[in-house]
């Protein structure tokens, strides 16, 4: 490992001493004086025409300051990509129980309550459909029958539901299933799940006296929040400044346009503060969460265990709007391993219920659960180990990944090995006792990136970013400045931004800012390195290449004592030829950089109950360079139990007729509590990436994505029945453990064939 | 409804407000006393990010009535450090990085806080048990349950 002076040292949050004294402020914290509360009226309906909207009584209602529809918003769609496919507030058709319908400000939050229980409004049903298979059959009910006509709408397929096909294909993938000596088929279903982050959606509007509009906002990403809301209120985006405050848990929940457009609309109609709280209701019947898939995986293998073709079909139920759709899924078909022949699909379904948000690179959990269990069925029904299955078939350094880039290196082998030797795999567990593994593959996450940092008089260092932190990534940041600049993570000051002040910058998402934003944090402190060095150079008449730039000076490397302060160089650069010292960098993507993850589960199966009980979790990740070591501990151990919590107790659970949320509070959507621990553990590898900041990798999305199969293999291997349905409660295995649960259960049939036949791929 | 008299002792100061019948304690703190440190993760009893201090023990602040803490001494977050410097509990998160987003964290500490007065010496599962009301989506808990165990083991030392 290269001789780090910062880096691979575990430093405290640089904002922890705000987070433990109650000091750190989100937006629910904002109070400004005069300020009014902001209430949403949703929908109670499934999918209906709006007839009328009566608001006379609320606006009556002393102490209400202004009552809005869909209708005083300009009318414009907006959506999350290409396709507009949405109204920020419901105008003529609400498409699912949930969906805001009229907004309330009021002088408080009772009064703003008590107003949207006057607001009346009368519907007219319209055919609602709720089950994404059934959605997707022809001459099923449309969720939007005008599909056709919206804004970015280019997709041909027949039925009436599908909004959107990504696909990748490679080879010959018939020739290679008749060729094969063996070829499998599953399907597989995982639920619905919420994202879980503590803080509910708040934000705070003001407009000032210039007319320009402030948002303080619980956003990962301020300038897609100012974008989007600067097209939904049809106004110049440069008159919207958003402020991203602490941000208390996203997950992929907060990368987008949420309500702001609701206290801001209402501000600009009173001219007062507004503020808006989500109850924790609304957080789940609102908010858009990740909804159930269904994943089909056929695998053709040779004798000798080469996997040498493959085909999945993944059908995601979008709900009402694409939202943040079917994504990063497809691209995770084949898991971890190099295979030459294959067909992916990945179709997303409209239905009536709450549009579809991101979580934690949104799919890929769901196809690491199949493609993994998927493959620990093959090495079971070809009587081999799962772990020397899985390493015959893994890709390798210039192989060409599903995206087409080629592989650079990696640690997989080592992180599939340090699992082996930590559990000491294969082993013989007690009947009721079993052990499973996962393999987990993403991709460091790249896009728009800036950072500025100018080195003050008295040798700190002020650094300018436009990133949220949401996983202490401002401390990982300040890591990286210091260790180029060769002082103290404490001389680096994480200034405060919005998007007036800081450069565009990318979402706080994909395990994307350490990599990519680290990446322009490194190369803006190299330029400020440099312009020091130069002007070091300038001052004491030696050349640049004769100086080193470490403990707050930059010295020359024949004579240390002889050198200047970072403090004394930053002063005198003040009035010289070439300014202040300031160093910036701006990217937009880096390249391909795998991340890979084992992972292995542990279980204790009740066979009276089928209750399943975790007793130890190992991951081993490769990290590349673990800029924090304490931070990326942090990230794996939460992943981790995230993905037990998606395994063993998560479950959405949408009521089937209406599509509305029936479990809508964490009494009984159940995330895992400190009870629920197995003993966790966490190891890292560390084989350097090409292009991060000094070979560091993504980290926090992997460790989520194995639990779920690494505890499914693990409940095979305990007790013999395969769960092929997420949660693995117990009443799921109990019934599996009496038979009721057939091993060919099929969750997809003739949908597959119709969806095929659409495409041409079958008479 | 109308705001009524309430008088309490809040980080040791004695407080006198006006507080409607119908304001939990957890909304008096931060509307009224902007005392914002206290967090409102669902307002049901749920989350345990509301938890404060409420004579001794640790509550849900979101499901006391505000009026129901009639002349109680309450601790929030805010009051747990001393011109000395962070509480011993405080301290361990930062060290321990018991922390992420932060949203949970006034919760837990004072949850902590509160059984470590009861339980000088615990175990892991006592620590499991104590923050068993208590949710984090960020942390996975293993290194709150860390901060924890350490802040017990600086009390001890601070008491002896």
């Amino acid at each position: 490992m290269a001789d780090f002076q910062v880096l691979e040292q575990s430093h405290p949050r640089v904002d922890a001493w705000e987070k433990v004294t109650g000091q750190a402020n989100y937006a629910g914290d904002v109070y400004l004086p005069g300020m009014l509360m902001c209430k949403i009226l949703a929908s109670t309906r499934s999918h209906a025409r709006i007839i009328s909207i009566d608001t006379s009584k609320a606006t009556a209602l002393p102490g209400v300051r202004a009552v809005i529809t869909g209708y005083d918003f300009p009318q414009i769609r907006f959506g999350s990509g290409a396709l507009k496919d949405r109204y920020i507030m419901a105008r003529d058709i609400v498409y699912y129980i949930g969906e805001p319908v009229a907004a309330v400000a009021a002088e408080d939050e009772i009064t703003a309550q008590e107003a949207i229980g006057l607001i009346e409004v009368e519907y007219e049903d319209l055919g609602a459909v709720v089950d994404p298979l059934t959605a997707l059959r022809s001459g099923a009910p449309s969720v939007h029958p005008d599909l056709e006509s919206y804004e970015g709408y280019g997709f041909t397929i027949e039925g009436g539901n599908i909004c959107t096909l990504l696909d990748a294909d490679r080879g010959d993938v018939d020739q290679a299933f008749m060729e094969a000596d063996h070829v499998f088929e599953d399907t597989f279903r995982s639920q619905g799940i919420n994202q879980g982050f503590l803080e509910p959606m708040a934000c705070a509007a003001n407009v000032e006296a210039n007319g320009r509009l402030t948002i303080w906002a619980s956003t990962q990403g301020p300038y897609q929040v100012r974008a989007q809301l600067a097209s939904v209120l049809d106004m110049p985006l440069s008159n919207i400044k958003i402020i991203p405050m602490e941000l208390g848990g996203g997950f992929g929940a907060k990368l987008r346009l949420a309500f702001e457009a609701f206290p801001a609309l209402l501000s600009m109609r009173t001219g007062s503060p507004v503020k808006l709280i989500n109850t924790r209701e609304e957080v789940f019947t609102l908010n858009g969460p990740r909804h159930p898939v269904t994943n089909y995986i056929k695998t053709g293998v040779n004798n000798d265990g080469t996997i040498i073709a493959r085909e999945a079909y993944t059908i995601f139920d979008v709900g009402a709007y694409l939202g943040a759709g079917p994504n990063s899924g497809i691209g995770h078909g084949l898991g971890a391993y190099n295979i030459p022949n294959f067909r992916l699909r990945s179709y997303g379904a409209y239905t009536n219920k709450v549009y579809v948000g991101s979580y934690r690179a949104s799919g890929v959990a769901d196809m690491t659960f199949a493609v993994e269990s998927h493959m620990d069925i093959i090495a079971h029904k070809l009587g081999m180990d799962p772990l020397d299955f899985r390493l015959k078939n893994t890709i390798k350094e210039g192989d060409i990944a599903v995206n087409g880039s080629r592989v650079p290196g990696n640690g997989l082998e080592q992180t599939l090995a340090a699992i082996k030797e930590r559990l000491g795999l294969p082993k013989e567990l007690p009947d009721g006792h079993g052990v499973g593994i996962a393999l987990c593959e993403w991709r460091s996450g790249t896009g728009p990136s800036t950072a500025s940092i100018s080195v003050n008089e008295d040798g700190t260092a002020s650094l300018l970013t436009g990133s949220v932190d949401i996983s202490g990534s401002d401390t990982s940041l300040a890591s990286i400045a210091a260790e180029v600049m060769g002082i103290s993570i404490g001389d680096i000051i994480v200034a405060s931004r919005d998007t007036d002040l800081a450069p565009f910058t990318g979402p706080s998402g994909g395990s994307r800012i350490v990599y990519s934003q680290g990446k322009a944090v490194q190369m803006a402190a190299e330029d400020a390195r440099d312009k020091l060095l130069a002007l070091a150079a300038d001052r004491l008449g030696v050349p640049q290449e004769a100086l080193g730039c470490a403990g707050g000076r930059v010295y020359v490397h024949d004579n240390p004592p002889q050198g200047l302060t970072l403090g004394q160089l930053a002063s005198a650069s003040v009035n010289s030829r070439t300014g202040p010292i300031v160093g910036n960098a701006s990217l937009s993507t880096l390249p391909y950089a795998p991340v890979f993850s084992a992972q292995a589960a542990e279980v204790e199966v009740d066979r009276a109950t089928g209750q399943v009980k975790l007793t130890r979790y190992v991951q081993c990740q490769d990290v590349g360079v673990a800029i924090n070591p304490m931070a990326v501990e942090g990230q794996l151990e939460g992943g981790a139990v995230q993905g037990i919590g998606r395994a063993l107790t998560e479950d959405m659970l949408f009521d089937q007729e209406t599509g509305a949320v029936r479990n809508p509070s964490f009494a009984s959507y159940l995330m895992p509590l400190a009870l629920d621990l197995p003993e966790l553990e966490t190891l890292m590898v560390r084989v350097p990436s090409e292009d991060g900041p000094f070979g560091a990798r993504a980290v926090a999305e992997p460790p989520g994505f194995g639990p779920p199969a690494a505890i499914a293999n693990a409940i095979y291997d305990a007790v013999g029945v395969r769960i092929r349905e997420l949660p693995l409660s117990g009443e799921r295995v109990l019934a599996a453990l009496q038979g009721k649960i057939s091993e060919d259960v099929a969750y997809i049939g003739d949908e597959l064939d119709e969806l095929k036949r659409a495409e041409g791929l079958v008479a | 409804m109308q705001k009524q008299p309430l008088e309490f002792t809040v980080n040791g100061r004695r407080r006198q407000l006006l507080v409607a019948p119908y304001y939990s304690l957890l909304d008096t703190l931060r509307d009224e006393m902007q005392l914002t440190g206290t967090k409102k993760g669902c307002d049901e009893g749920d989350c345990g990010a509301c938890t404060v201090i409420l004579d001794g023990k640790p509550v849900t602040s979101c499901l006391v009535l505000a009026h129901s803490a009639r002349d109680a001494e309450i601790t929030t977050v805010e009051g747990l450090a001393s011109p000395d410097g962070l509480h011993a509990v405080q301290q361990a998160f930062i060290e321990k990085g018991g922390l992420q987003c932060g949203y949970c964290t006034p919760g837990l500490i004072m949850a902590a806080v509160g059984f470590l007065q009861d339980n000088p010496v615990p175990s892991e599962e006592d620590v499991k048990f104590a923050i068993g009301g208590n949710l984090c989506r960020c942390t996975g808990y293993t290194k709150v349950i860390e901060a924890i165990m350490l802040a017990a083991e600086t009390m001890r030392e601070q008491n002896s």
